[in-house]
């Protein structure tokens, strides 16, 4: 029965583009909708920030110091009597900034070098796979302090500092990924069919492997706001005032035992954020299943 | 395959001089010395300590005698612990760190494997999205937070556990927990990603139809394919354990390697961190190549041209 | 020593007064324990592992607290920080002939009872074995340039590329003798009026040559480390734990603990949890807990505050543009409202600084500086005669700082405060911390955070090592010459009140130029067990609060 069902649809449904498709099919889940929207609003609320609350993020008031959220500030004071809310709001321009802009650069670098060695193998994929192995024992903390203290501490060399890193796991996946799928049907069809090397590594290959792909940069972004945590932990964070949800973790932590809403307050953002972006990963995934067109 | 192991092995040996190279590089690139100190030590006595660790010497001098060293088994000597020869530091501290990564590595995949399985094979139910809350809540805490917070419960309010250092099982338990918490939680991502994709290819459905019955597709079918991508992500995630982690380390107070790297980077310990970056390059790439063979016993599509 | 100096710790504490907080309420040090029927064990957090614990080499405060209760010098410091003779017979003054009459030869006195912890006897012999390893150039000791000031010392120290019987020859001339077994024969260079404060430091406390020769580097692990001090050690787990217990042949009073860990908790709120859960009897609270800490009603009890000898600044670098303008330097310096950081930010803890040399250490003005107490209108007015009325025409200020501990928030708070009171913008410049300190080593800063603690509590300690033209840690590069005139001659003059005079108007023509912004002196903000007793503190207390005192501590419950 199932079998019928799915002649029909497929006989019945418009050509669509794998993206295109994906899209429609997106719009069905409302997880990953909501997903979605959360992290748009939040964007949004980021760049309205100053809209939103009447207070900069750097605005210092020493005689509200460390307050207890209350009504005039709903996430309470830090220790330079700043309201915790707006710097929330202005450390998502950061994080998020972070998060994606890390995660582009980990794209760009790391797709196509894992899908080419996948694909290519033999002895590009060796080669590759070799550099990849030093890029894991790669001291990219020295490579952050060195970036910073040549090129200052602008926070675009610390999305540079972690992407530049951070590529290696995705080109392995990538890779893992065109490996398995490289001896099933549909690319030995293209490629009797006649499909060249690279044309079946964009076409077929790498739209198949996206799965896995996307939902570990789902789970990457957040790291990436993590990395940037740690970073602020030991001491190479942002340029200050400028604030950071890592910055502000960075600080709170400091003042756990006294007031342990300034760390709460953004580790609940990060957590609303990474479930935001896994369900919307998900949904992805979901939508880019060739198999589960409907 | 022996061959293939042999091969690895051998371009080994260039990868670690890469990466000897490139730390060595950036090292000295990195501005500030090991004798930058905030009270800056009179030139006499930075003139001395040069001269004792052989920082009189023209670089590639220095890296040379590095290299000379390492080929013999010994890593130089540390500037921070004075006294003490990298090698000796390295290999007391490995046995805890390695302990600590294995014991979360454990953890982690018992937890996250079985969890993403279930959750794809109940897509969209409860149980779906309710392991997928519980992994985005664990990978969203910052080890350092997740650490104190649990410090908080079982130390400091509860005190059933003390609050680090090495040497009793108890001492174990909140490292471990904070060293998995976000492995689990992406194994757990990965497996319910790669299994759905594997519940939907045809051999699953050809062993369905042939009339296997539920389980036996479950284990010798999905269980088995879905495993790809988690091992590929497990094989590094198990090198980053092992390795160890410097916040966990530090939070907790283990004498292990984790932290040492970043300690050596820190007070720019030329001797720490070169010993440390060789180690960690050599036990990553081991525990790669140990991936890679796994794989081909796992699918057997696979074969090593 | 030196990581104290300045402000990194990751601990981060504050300041006081020792001379107005009395003695005994911090110390119950007049209270001696009648029978002691508890485990008498401290555990305390060094806060790292410490880097070597060899007293010739040693550095960091960190290892000067393990050294300490292992070793004793030929003299000491006592609570007021006065010194004392330890292994010393007595103090030498011209009036016994331990000085000479022109102050360049001291003569030590020993006890003839002092005996190492196998039983040897403590001779001088030991004591000049020390002090010439101290300033081989082999070792490359990092306090040797304390004591270059001995004769043939820093010949002998910078003969790194001698040949080893050149190396041996030069060893032969530096000025230290054993005349006999209990008779030190120390000769200068010059009069040094605060040398014996250096006596009494831990890079001089006897080692032991037959030890050392046997064992090399190893002699610092258990059992080889022998030392005279009232401890030995029993235990050193790498980065985890040392443990001490008492020498049974301990010649002095032996103490009352049978035994001392030192944890190695580096985390400041894992070292609170540990003092929270009892597995650590004292230790500093993260900096921001000052005001929780104090309306705890547990914890405001087991509170102990006291004074340092570390003042925390922000100095200038004169040679780079617009920072050398006096006048400017004077404006922003009266901008700064320090009682706003210390009173609310801080909760009160630590005191206004407006003058460089810290109370409790002689030479410090307490009415010097006053001209910069915070005021806007005379900010404004200064800012006006420097050329930049109402900001105009300034360029982009940068502040430059190690982005660890409360430093970002020092930073802040400056910026804030500029921002606020003159309408300047301050660029902040957060750096790696070795990254920091090459800065300014290099004077590559413009503005940076600088703080100083004293490595013994004299004047020659806080001023021509940091405002003498090009001196070692002159990175304000101010030079005023009547300043080193004065300092060259106060650093020889051997009558004590005309020294501290000289001194004292050496301060003022620094204060006068403002080199640097003074903030504020630290106060220690500690919490202790209340079953701790006999704890004495110091202005000069290393990572562990009262270090320098643990054989007074007892344990009652």
């Amino acid at each position: 029965m199932t079998v019928v069902t799915k002649i029909e649809t497929v006989s019945a449904r418009p050509h669509h583009t794998l993206w295109g498709d994906a899209f429609i099919r997106l719009r069905r889940n409302y997880l990953a909708l909501a997903g979605a929207v959360f992290i748009l609003l939040l964007a949004l609320a980021a760049i309205l920030a100053p809209l939103i609350t009447p207070y900069g993020f750097a605005d210092q008031n020493l005689d509200e110091i460390m307050e207890s959220p209350s009504w005039k500030h709903p996430m309470g004071t830090d220790e330079l009597g700043r309201d915790a809310f707006a710097r929330l709001l202005y450390g998502a321009r950061t994080s998020l900034s972070v998060g994606i802009f890390t995660q582009f650069i980990v794209i760009v670098i790391g797709l196509p070098i894992g899908a080419i060695s996948g694909y290519a193998g033999g002895k590009t994929d060796n080669f590759i796979m070799r550099f990849v192995d030093v890029m894991y024992a790669f001291p990219d903390i020295l490579l952050i302090i060195l970036l910073r203290s040549v090129l200052g501490g602008s926070i675009y060399m610390l999305f540079l500092a972690i992407g530049l890193v951070a590529w290696v796991g995705v080109s392995r996946l990538v890779r893992g990924q065109v490996l398995s799928l490289k001896s099933r049907d549909f690319v030995s069809a293209a490629r009797a069919m006649g499909g060249m090397g690279n044309y079946i590594t964009w076409r077929h290959l790498l739209p198949n492997s996206l799965g896995p792909v996307i939902v570990s940069i789902t789970f990457n972004i957040p790291r990436a706001i993590f990395a940037e945590a740690a970073l602020s932990y030991i001491g190479i964070g942002v340029q200050p005032p400028t604030p950071s949800w890592g910055a502000m973790i960075r600080d709170g932590y400091n003042l756990i035992f006294a007031k342990p809403h300034l760390i709460i307050f953004p580790a609940i953002a990060i957590a609303l954020l990474l479930l935001a972006f896994t369900f919307l990963g998900d949904g992805l995934r979901d939508a880019l299943d060739p198999k589960l067109r409907r | 395959m022996f061959k293939f192991i042999v091969r690895r092995i051998l371009w080994l040996v260039l990868v670690l001089f890469v990466v000897s190279l490139i730390t060595f590089t950036l090292m000295h690139l990195v501005p500030g010395g090991p004798w930058d100190r905030e009270k800056q030590l009179a030139p006499q006595v930075v003139d001395a300590l040069n001269k004792r660790y052989g920082l009189d010497k023209p670089l590639y001098e220095q890296f040379g005698n590095f290299l000379w060293g390492v080929v013999q088994g010994d890593l130089g000597v540390s500037y921070s612990f004075q006294g003490r020869g990298v090698t000796e530091i390295l290999l007391k501290g490995l046995p805890r760190t390695a302990i600590l990564g294995i014991l979360a590595f454990i953890l982690a995949q018992a937890v996250g494997i079985p969890f993403g399985m279930a959750a794809a094979l109940k897509q969209n139910s409860t149980t779906d999205y309710a392991s997928v809350i519980f992994s985005t809540i664990f990978a969203s805490i910052p080890g350092f937070v997740l650490g104190i917070l649990l410090m908080i419960l079982f130390s400091v309010a509860l005190h059933w556990l003390p609050t680090g250092g090495w040497g009793s099982p108890l001492q174990l338990i909140m490292p471990v927990i904070c060293l998995a918490a976000l492995p689990a939680a992406q194994s757990a991502r990965i497996t319910r990603a790669s299994t759905l994709e594997v519940m939907r290819q045809d051999y699953v459905r050809t062993a369905r139809s042939k009339g296997l019955p539920e389980n036996v597709v479950r284990v010798r079918h999905i269980f088995r394919n879905s495993l790809i991508p988690v091992v590929t992500v497990a094989g590094p995630e198990l090198a980053n354990l092992i390795t160890g982690s410097f916040i966990i380390e530090n939070l907790f107070s283990i004498p292990g390697v984790g932290r040492l790297f970043v300690q050596g980077v820190f007070a720019r310990d030329y001797g720490l961190i070169m010993g440390g970056v060789l180690f960690y390059a050599f036990a990553i790439a081991i525990l790669n190549l140990v991936v890679d063979v796994l794989y081909a016993a796992i699918d057997p599509r696979i074969r090593f041209d | 020593m030196k990581k104290r100096t300045i402000i990194f710790s990751l601990i981060a504490f504050l300041v006081t007064l020792s001379l107005i907080l009395p003695a005994c309420a911090q110390g119950d040090g007049a209270t001696k324990p009648g029978k002691l029927t508890d485990p008498q064990v401290l555990r305390v957090n060094l806060a790292g592992e410490p880097n070597t614990i060899d007293p010739n080499r040693a550095s960091w405060s960190t290892e000067r607290t393990v050294i300490m209760q292992v070793f004793e010098g030929l003299l000491g410091f006592k609570q007021d920080l006065s010194l004392t003779p330890v292994v010393a017979r007595e103090m030498p003054t011209t009036a016994n002939k331990g000085i000479s009459a022109d102050g360049k030869t001291y003569t030590f006195k020993l006890k003839n009872n002092v005996t190492w912890s196998d039983g040897k006897k403590v001779t001088a012999k030991d004591f000049e074995y020390s002090i010439k390893r101290m300033l081989s150039p082999d070792l490359a000791a990092e306090y040797a340039s304390f004591y270059f000031g001995i004769a043939g010392g820093e010949a002998y120290y910078t003969a790194t590329d001698k040949s080893a019987a050149e190396k041996a020859a030069l060893k032969d001339k530096v000025g230290v003798k054993a005349i006999d077994d209990t008779t030190l024969e120390i000769k200068l260079v010059d009069p040094l009026p605060h040398f014996l404060s250096l006596m009494a430091l831990w890079p001089v406390y006897p080692v032991r040559e037959d030890i050392i020769n046997q064992f090399g580097e190893k002699w610092t692990e258990p059992p080889n480390y022998i030392g005279n001090g009232p401890y030995i050690m029993k235990t050193w787990e790498h980065s985890d734990h040392i443990t001490l217990v008492p020498n049974e042949k301990y010649w002095g009073t032996k103490p009352f603990l049978t035994e001392i860990t030192f944890k190695m908790i580096t985390d400041v709120n894992a070292a609170f949890a540990a003092y929270k859960n009892n597995e650590i009897d004292i230790i500093a609270p993260p900096a921001g807990n000052e005001k929780t800490v104090m309306a705890d009603p547990v914890l405001s009890k087991e509170l102990v505050r006291y004074a340092e000898l570390v003042t925390f600044a922000f100095q200038f670098n004169l040679a780079k543009p617009p920072f050398d303008n006096k006048k400017l330097r004077q404006a922003l310096s009266t901008a700064v409202d320090r009682a706003a950081f210390v009173d609310k930010v801080r909760s009160g803890v630590g005191k206004v600084a407006l003058s460089w040399i810290p109370p409790g250490m002689p030479g410090h003005d307490p009415n010097l500086g006053s001209e910069y107490a915070f005021n806007v209108t005379k900010a404004k007015q200064l800012l006006s005669e420097a050329g930049y009325p109402d900001g105009k025409g300034l360029p982009q200020l940068k502040f430059q700082y190690a982005d660890t501990g409360s430093n970002p928030l020092i930073a802040q708070f400056l910026q804030g405060q500029l921002k606020a009171n003159l309408g300047i913008d301050l660029t902040l410049e957060p750096m790696e911390r070795k990254a920091f300190s090459a800065a300014v080593n290099a004077e590559t800063h413009t503005w940076a955070w600088f703080g100083w603690g004293a490595d013994y509590p004299d004047p020659q300690n806080w001023l021509p090592e940091l405002f003498g033209t090009n001196a070692g840690n002159n990175h304000t590069n101010y030079s005023n010459k009547a300043f080193d005139d004065l300092a060259k001659k106060a650093n020889i003059e051997l009558n004590e009140t005309k020294r501290l005079q000289m001194w004292a108007d050496a301060q003022k023509m620094v204060i006068d130029d403002a080199p640097i912004v003074n903030m504020f002196y630290r106060e220690r903000f500690v919490l202790r067990k209340p079953w701790i007793k006999g704890h004495k503190t110091t202005g000069m207390d290393g990572d562990v609060s009262g270090d320098m005192f643990l054989n007074e501590v007892y344990v009652q419950k």
